[in-house]
Formats: C-alpha cells, sequence, structure tokens
C-alpha cells in the first residue's frame, strides 16, 4: 500500500481507517436514499406491507425502482405473475452493471461475488464504477463497504417510513428528483469527449422511444444496448479511420480533476 | 391512503422471495461469468458505454416517461429545469453531494411557480 502514491482526492488523511474513507465515499448516496428509502417504506405501508416484511424486502431486493413498483402494482390489485415478471424485466437492466464492473472483480473468490452481487443497484453501482475507474487503489473490498453504506442506509429508512407509515404525507415527484440528479452527475462525471454526448443525446431520445414501444422498463435495456453498440461503432470506426476527429477530443470541466477525465486510454 | 390490497403477509413473503430470485439473476450470472474468463477487448470497450447510456435512460425516465402509462410527458417543467441546473452544478463543482442537493432545492421552488 506504501509504494502507491496517494490519491489526490483523498489528501486529508493517509491514515484515516478503511469503513471511514469508504464511508465518505458512500456518504451522498446514503443520504439521498434517505427521503427516498422513507418515501418508500410508506408506500409499501399503505400497499399493506408490515413493517418486518419492509425491512426485508429493502435487503432482499434492494432496488427503489423495484420496490416502488411492487408497491404501485399491490395498490392496484395485480397478480403475483404478472409482479414477478414485471421485475424481472425491471431488473434486467442489472445484468448490464455487472457485466461492466466484471473486470474490476476479476479473480474474487465465487462468495465474494455472490454476496457482490446481492447488494449491487442502479446507484451503488455509479459511485463504484467511477471509483474503479479513477482510483486505482478501489478494490473490490472497498466497493462491497459501499454496497453495505449503502443498503444499510435504504433498509433503515424503509423501516422508518414503515413505522410512520399513516403519518406523512409527501411528494414523491419532488423526491424521486434526488435519484435523477444522482444520474444526471454521473452523467456528467461519464462525459469524456464529444463522442460521449452525441450517445447521451441518442441514448435519451433511444430510451423514450423504446419505452413507449415496450410500455415497460425493459425499453431502458433496449435502448441502454442499442445506444452503447452505437457508441462502440463509432468510436472504434473513428479511432480506425480519424484518429484525430475533433469527436474524440477530451473535454475538461472547469472543475476537473485530472483522475477523473484522464483515465480512457490505457 | 389505506391498504386497499388484499393480499397476507404470507403472499408477501413469497413476493418478497421471487422478487430476490428476479432480482438477484441479472446481477450475479454475468458477474459469475466474466470474472472467470478472458474479457475479449471489443466487450470492454463496448461495456464502457453502458453506464452514460444507462444514466441517460434512467434519466429520460424519471423526466420524459409516466410511470403508469409509459407515455411520454413533456410538461414537468420544474423537473426539466432543475435538470439543467444539476448539469451545470456537477461540470462545475464535481460535487455529488452539491449536486443532488441543488437539484431537489431547485426541484421544490420550481414546483412552487411551475404547476
Amino acid at each position: 500500500m506504501n509504494k502507491r502514491r496517494p490519491n489526490p482526492k483523498q489528501v486529508t488523511d493517509p491514515n484515516e481507517p478503511l469503513w471511514r474513507s469508504t464511508l465518505r465515499v458512500a456518504m451522498p448516496l446514503n443520504l439521498s436514499y434517505i427521503p427516498i428509502g422513507l418515501a418508500c417504506g410508506i408506500l409499501l405501508h399503505a400497499a399493506g406491507f408490515n413493517t418486518l416484511l419492509t425491512g426485508l424486502v429493502s435487503i432482499m431486493v434492494f432496488s427503489g425502482g423495484a420496490q416502488f413498483l411492487i408497491a404501485t402494482m399491490l395498490t392496484i390489485n395485480s397478480p403475483l405473475l404478472s409482479i414477478v415478471l414485471m421485475l424481472f424485466f425491471l431488473e434486467l437492466r442489472y445484468a448490464l452493471l455487472s457485466s461492466s464492473l466484471s473486470p474490476y472483480l476479476k479473480g474474487q473468490p465465487n462468495h465474494f461475488l455472490f454476496i457482490f452481487a446481492v447488494s449491487l443497484n442502479d446507484e451503488n453501482y455509479a459511485i463504484n464504477y467511477l471509483k474503479f475507474a479513477t482510483d486505482k487503489k478501489w478494490t473490490g473490498k472497498e466497493a462491497l463497504m459501499v454496497e453495505h453504506y449503502s443498503l444499510l442506509f435504504w433498509a433503515v429508512s424503509n423501516v422508518v417510513g414503515s413505522l410512520i407509515g399513516s403519518t406523512l404525507k409527501i411528494d414523491l415527484g419532488i423526491v424521486n428528483f434526488a435519484l435523477t440528479a444522482l444520474f444526471l452527475y454521473m452523467i456528467v462525471m461519464q462525459i469524456k469527449n464529444r463522442l460521449t454526448v452525441v450517445i447521451c443525446l441518442i441514448s435519451g431520445v433511444l430510451a423514450a422511444v423504446c419505452m413507449m414501444l415496450t410500455k415497460s422498463t425493459l425499453g431502458l435495456v433496449i435502448s441502454t444496448i442499442i445506444a452503447s453498440l452505437i457508441g462502440f461503432y463509432l468510436e472504434t470506426t473513428l479511432r480506425k479511420h480519424l484518429p484525430d476527429s475533433h469527436w474524440l477530443w477530451k473535454l475538461r470541466g472547469p472543475g476537473a480533476k485530472k483522475s477523473a477525465v484522464e483515465n480512457t486510454d490505457e | 391512503m389505506s391498504a386497499v390490497n388484499t393480499w397476507n403477509s404470507t403472499q408477501h413473503f413469497w413476493l418478497i422471495i421471487l422478487g430476490f430470485c428476479v432480482a438477484f439473476v441479472p446481477r450475479f450470472l454475468p458477474l459469475m461469468l466474466f470474472t472467470k474468463r478472458a474479457i475479449p477487448e471489443w466487450f470492454n470497450e463496448w461495456m464502457k458505454f453502458v453506464p452514460v447510456s444507462l444514466f441517460t435512460a434512467l434519466v429520460v425516465k424519471d423526466v420524459f416517461i409516466d410511470s403508469a402509462s409509459y407515455a411520454l410527458i413533456l410538461n414537468h417543467f420544474s423537473e426539466m429545469l432543475a435538470a439543467v441546473v444539476v448539469v451545470i452544478i456537477a461540470y462545475r463543482t464535481r460535487s455529488m453531494a452539491l449536486s443532488v442537493i441543488t437539484g431537489l432545492v431547485a426541484v421544490f421552488l420550481l414546483s412552487m411557480f411551475i404547476a
């Protein structure tokens, strides 16, 4: 460990214990989980879930989208099979997430992968992907700790939400925007060159069209696959034929940190 | 809101177990497969574009797609404006916490003025 230079992002204290440095990385997510978790607990309570089962579902399914879906579908009395099928389509996107994390988790034992997969979700994936891509010292162990911190905050918020259930009313649209903002931040952090901006636009249009056509979040999966393939194809073609193309120029924000941007070409 | 659903706790429990299965398999299988064997270069190059495509799709779902009917909605002006604010803040500060908090404040304030 001592051979490596400290990451410029974490100059605060090189002797900081691991649980604290990973908690610091996970904290923005943890905090944004509190209102959403509360909202989700309240909704599940309204859908008839008792507190114990609300805790269980938030640990075992651990997906805001899936739990909101469960609550919504229960309130409209959908049959079990159709809820599970909807969940399946909703959760299919995790195949993409775990595929894209797999290069960073090579050589980990099976039981680690099992535990890692259980507590993987959109938001902690976003954080871990960013850390894996920008911080060479980030390993599966740290990533798992981030997952578990977010799981803890999520489950506790859900249970508290379930307990205060009947007494509180909140505007879900506003609370849910915390996640939207988190994803927007992640997009901005992912933008490395002009081509990425183009892919964003393509993906956005495709997502809207695919979701309108499939009438489900399966559209998310389809549009993500198509848009990422287009990006892959365009980049490969550009690199081969027009290596100096301005579409491949790096973009850099005024507050950009070197390490966050320059990780593409190795 | 009162409980309108007639399911009992046992049924909820089975829903959770089945939900766990459909949530777990797509998360686990690719990890299992792709961490064991050598990953082809093109696969890595392709996967580089997955996060940005997925996050954009999720944002579009949150802002432009109705969660019940999956119809296109173009009148969520407060969310749209707040999204622009978040992008600017994220670009300038590179701070996740600041982006999320500004976003929440922005959407809250905007939704008071724009119905």
